[in-house]
């Protein structure tokens, strides 16, 4: 294991890939990723997150069944795992503890969230 | 989805390149996700945005974890290069006896082609190393003989002259005369007499061949009639050196010619790859003063003429220019000129019916194929020995492969092996060449030397690399094609393709083996044909030598003299020998003569008893007496009589430039020129002025006495002149020393091919017993005799024979018919050459195939079966 810190897009793509479930194959999380954020992004992007995730052993993956839409080919459906899941709540907990030392949110507003 | 979207394809081009640089891990997961992006796009944009976007898809793909590792950076390939050979030389030693077929096999395919090519580099550059020598030219004489032509060398005496002064084109001319005309000349001072060779040429030689002059300046040398330039060789020869021969007068003379001359240049001996050889040049207005009486007009030929036109000329304007002059000068026609590059002559020099038919240029494509296939039959030997012990090398691949190995990686493996053996077979190959130039210079006749340079390096590596390639890939791609699985699970069904490209190459081999074969006997037996063949006269026993000196004033009362000598029988004198064209003229004419119909005669000026001393058949008349006056009569052979078409002969009158001479005599055909040629018209004339050889028969079994006596004679009749004979067969012999050249060299080619064939399938029965080993034990013990298994085994290679022997009698049969065409006598192709071509085949591969079967009787059942 080289590196287990997690940067923002591996961390936007880790929670795309948690969201879609059963659904979470690379151009799926790149549609997702399109639609929520408005920004555009190659699949071989996403692709490349998702194996440097899988390296880190955030994810985990397996091939899904054949579908006509791609031509019979199948999809590599990945998962997040025990230690992908750790991750991201440090990653919130990290980002909460941030929130609440800042002066002006650290009182009502931040009930909303 | 849309079922027109259907249509709609992403880029072929993309996807193929998407494939190329993407691991094939990937691929499916990949091509899934952007055929997915692509249709998806489709729902709600246009075609082309979408395939714009797949592209942008697939390069932005080129990203480290979804890109292939390509070899380029993975291996070293010195640490390979290494590996490979080491497995090379571990190869080698454990299959000594098929590495020592291939080495043997490959250098003496390799020590072919290399004197092969010698050769035909010397022969290539053959009159080519003159300056400016692609501005030089020769004119060449098409005569109208019958109803078709024959090409002569010999033009009239002012072409050269003429031609230079009247085609603004034609910047210098010059005639020449082979020097082999005056091979016996003399050159000498007081006190030294030396033969040499030498030509008569126009004063504008050297301003034509760039002859390289130690001594005089190129545009004087020849200005003076009086002048003679000689060769280094020559003024060494005569003089002692260079300095010491300028300016000195020598006297030249040949028989009862001669002339002073004063040495005004020297020049570099004519190199040997020049067909015009000479000792010294000079002009040739001195040949019109030692033969005065020789008629100079536009139809009599005698010298060559070459010329040197200027830059940049166009040579077919310039050939219907020189064809055009000759019409001026000579309307009534009877011969055409042309005009051809000097250097052309030499390797296509031959013309049949006055057209440009080949000449030694065949020769060249003849060994060289001979050469190539050789190497290819040594290839072939290669290809199938490794093929055929693959069974062995199995697991090695097998390994290999699993291992990690690629395809790539193996066949890199066994061309380096081949590669190895090539270069090996190289240095093997160097030194046969070292050892065999000399008598290949022999039977060639050539003085080629090797010499190092770049080219020759780079052309020698070359030929090895590519005879490695060749004879490794074939191997290489085979054995790479292996897969693992199936080698180890033993399911390598020896695969029926291979087997018959092995049974194909072999069945290629035997048959340019066989080919070869007959074609070496069809040669032999053609050249022996011509060498028995009755030719019309006796060539035994008949020697001949110049007449010079004290004999040319005394011809008769030497011959009678001569005869009284022990062992000799007769003698008489000729212009020359009867051997080949001597002289011809169109100047015969007789009643009903059609004017538009010339026929060329061969002139033969000769004495008393020729006509008895060379056993010429008489058929009607008689021959030249001393008891008639014989200064105006002829005697005329069978088909001149035909060609004037002459009923009773005798006694009629003709003329011959412009005098009358009556036929006193028709003798029988005879061959005077080679077999080549078929008889043309001839007449004898008793010309006693124009002697140049005499001609003694001597007595069977009495030659060498003869000759000592004859010798002893010589030297006192005629002191200061050295005895030069020449036998009459040896003489007749050397008009087919091409022929005979080829016969032996093609002889030597031959059985290269065939050793190397027959080396061939020794390897591959020794393979094919040990493949089979088990079987015959069991075989033995079921009770087979030694007899039956050898029938089985040879039976396999005997059917390969067979095949081949069919292949190669049809093909040999269009090869021989084609060869002996050139021929105006030749042998019938009998099937008995063709026989004997499959039979000696066939005694060869059952011989072949015995040294290893012989094996088999010592084979112990239990030793084969127990293991």
């Amino acid at each position: 294991m080289l590196e287990t810190k997690l940067g923002d897009f591996e961390e936007t793509i880790l929670l795309f890939v948690g969201i879609l479930n059963e659904e979470a194959y690379a151009f799926k999380i790149g549609e997702e990723f399109e639609k929520q954020t408005g920004r555009t992004v190659s699949i071989g992007a996403v692709h490349s997150t998702l194996s440097r995730l899988a390296d880190k052993g955030f994810l985990e993956s397996e091939m899904g069944d054949p579908s006509t839409k791609r031509g019979g080919r199948r999809k590599r459906i990945y998962t997040i795992t025990a230690l992908g899941q750790k991750a991201l709540k440090k990653s919130r907990d990290f980002k909460i503890s941030l929130w609440n030392q800042f002066p002006p949110f650290a009182t009502k507003k931040l009930s909303t969230f | 989805m849309n079922k027109k979207y259907k249509e709609i394809k992403p880029s072929p081009l993309a996807e193929k390149l998407l494939l190329w640089f993407l691991k094939e891990d990937l691929a499916e997961e990949v091509l899934g996700d952007l055929d997915e992006k692509f249709y998806s796009l489709l729902e709600n944009q246009s075609a082309r945005k979408a395939k714009m976007n797949y592209w942008f898809q697939v390069f932005n793909y080129l990203r480290p974890f979804a890109v292939k590792q390509f070899k380029l950076f993975k291996l070293n390939p010195f640490f390979m290069f290494k590996h490979n050979f080491k497995l090379a030389t571990r190869n080698i030693k454990k299959h000594k006896s098929s590495f020592l077929i291939n080495l043997v096999g490959l250098s003496t395919g390799l020590a072919c082609v290399i004197l092969i090519g010698l050769w035909v580099m010397d022969e290539w550059n053959f009159d080519k190393n003159f300056e400016d020598g692609d501005q030089i030219y020769r004119v060449l004489a098409n005569h109208q003989i019958g109803d078709g032509y024959s090409t002569q060398v010999h033009t009239p005496d002012l072409l050269a002259e003429t031609l230079a002064e009247e085609i603004p084109e034609i910047e210098y001319g010059t005639p020449f005369t082979p020097a082999h005309f005056f091979k016996t000349s003399k050159i000498s001072i007081p006190g030294k007499k030396i033969t040499a060779a030498g030509s008569f040429v126009g004063e504008n030689f050297f301003q034509i061949f760039s002859h390289k002059l130690i001594y005089g300046n190129k545009d004087e040398v020849l200005k003076d009639k009086s002048s003679i330039v000689i060769s280094e060789q020559l003024a060494h020869n005569v003089f002692g050196g260079v300095e010491e021969a300028i300016g000195k007068s020598v006297e030249w003379d040949m028989v009862d010619f001669k002339v002073q001359l004063q040495v005004s240049g020297v020049f570099q001996n004519v190199s040997s790859n020049n067909s015009d050889q000479f000792d010294y040049v000079f002009p040739i207005a001195n040949f019109h003063t030692v033969v005065p009486d020789r008629p100079v007009h536009w139809d009599n030929h005698f010298p060559s003429t070459y010329f040197k036109a200027k830059k940049g000329t166009d040579i077919a304007s310039l050939d219907s220019k020189v064809k055009q002059f000759i019409k001026e000068k000579l309307p009534e026609g009877g011969y055409q000129l042309f005009v051809v590059p000097y250097s052309d002559y030499y390797l296509h020099g031959t013309y049949e019916n006055g057209k440009q038919a080949g000449g030694r240029i065949d020769y060249l494509m003849l060994f060289s194929l001979i050469a190539f296939f050789v190497l290819i039959i040594a290839c072939i030997n290669f290809m199938n020995l490794s093929t055929a012990k693959a069974t062995r090398r199995m697991k090695e691949i097998g390994v290999q492969k699993a291992i990690g190995a690629d395809r790539s990686s193996l066949i890199s493996q066994y061309l380096s092996e081949s590669m190895l053996i090539s270069l090996l077979s190289l240095s093997v190959a160097l030194t046969i060449v070292a050892i065999a130039l000399p008598y290949f210079n022999q039977i060639t006749n050539k003085e080629i030397a090797v010499s190092l340079s770049w080219q020759l390096i780079a052309a020698l590596f070359s030929i090895t690399l590519i005879t490695g390639l060749i004879s490794g890939s074939y191997p290489a791609l085979y054995l790479s094609s292996f897969k693992p699985a199936d080698i180890f699970k033993g399911k390598m069904n020896r695969s029926l393709g291979a087997l018959w490209a092995r049974k194909g190459l072999v069945i290629f081999q035997f048959s340019l083996s066989i080919i070869l074969i007959i074609s070496v006997l069809i040669v032999y037996q053609q050249i022996s044909f011509i060498q028995n063949k009755n030719l019309g006269y006796e060539k035994d026993n008949i020697i001949h030598f110049p007449i010079e000196g004290k004999i040319a004033e005394n011809k008769e009362s030497f011959i009678s003299q001569i005869k009284q000598l022990n062992g000799v029988k007769g003698g008489a004198f000729s212009f020359t020998n009867l051997m080949g064209s001597q002289s011809t003229t169109m100047g015969l004419t007789w009643d009903g003569k059609n004017p538009e119909e010339p026929v060329r005669f061969e002139n033969c000026g000769i004495g008393l008893g020729f006509i008895e001393l060379m056993n010429i058949e008489v058929l009607e008349g008689r021959a030249f007496s001393e008891n008639f006056a014989e200064d105006s009569t002829l005697i005329m052979n069978q088909t001149a009589i035909n060609a004037m078409g002459l009923k009773d002969p005798i006694g009629k009158t003709v003329n011959l430039w412009g005098q009358d001479q009556m036929i006193i005599g028709v003798v029988k055909d005879f061959h005077f020129e080679s077999l080549h040629e078929k008889v043309n018209p001839l007449f004898f004339r008793y010309n006693p002025e124009q002697a140049l050889t005499m001609n003694v028969k001597l007595e069977k079994g009495k030659e060498k006495e003869a000759i000592a006596n004859l010798s002893a004679f010589y030297t006192t009749y005629n002191p200061g002149y050295s005895f030069n004979f020449k036998f009459m067969d040896t003489a007749y012999q050397e008009q087919y020393n091409s022929e005979k050249r080829i016969a032996t060299l093609s002889k030597y080619f031959a059985g290269f091919a065939i050793l190397i064939s027959c080396l061939g399938l020794f390897g591959l029965t020794a393979f094919s017993i040990e493949r089979r080993m088990k079987e015959i034990g069991v075989r033995k013990i079921l009770g087979s005799s030694n007899f039956g298994i050898l029938k089985l085994l040879s039976g396999e290679f005997t059917k390969i024979i067979i095949i081949s022997i069919l292949i190669a009698i049809p093909v040999s049969y269009l090869i021989a018919q084609n060869w002996l065409q050139q021929y105006a006598f030749s042998i019938d192709l009998s099937i008995g050459f063709f026989l004997a071509g499959a039979i000696g085949a066939i005694a060869m591969t059952w011989f072949t195939i015995s040294l290893q079967t012989a094996r088999i009787y010592a084979i112990n059942p239990k030793d084969c079966l127990t293991d």
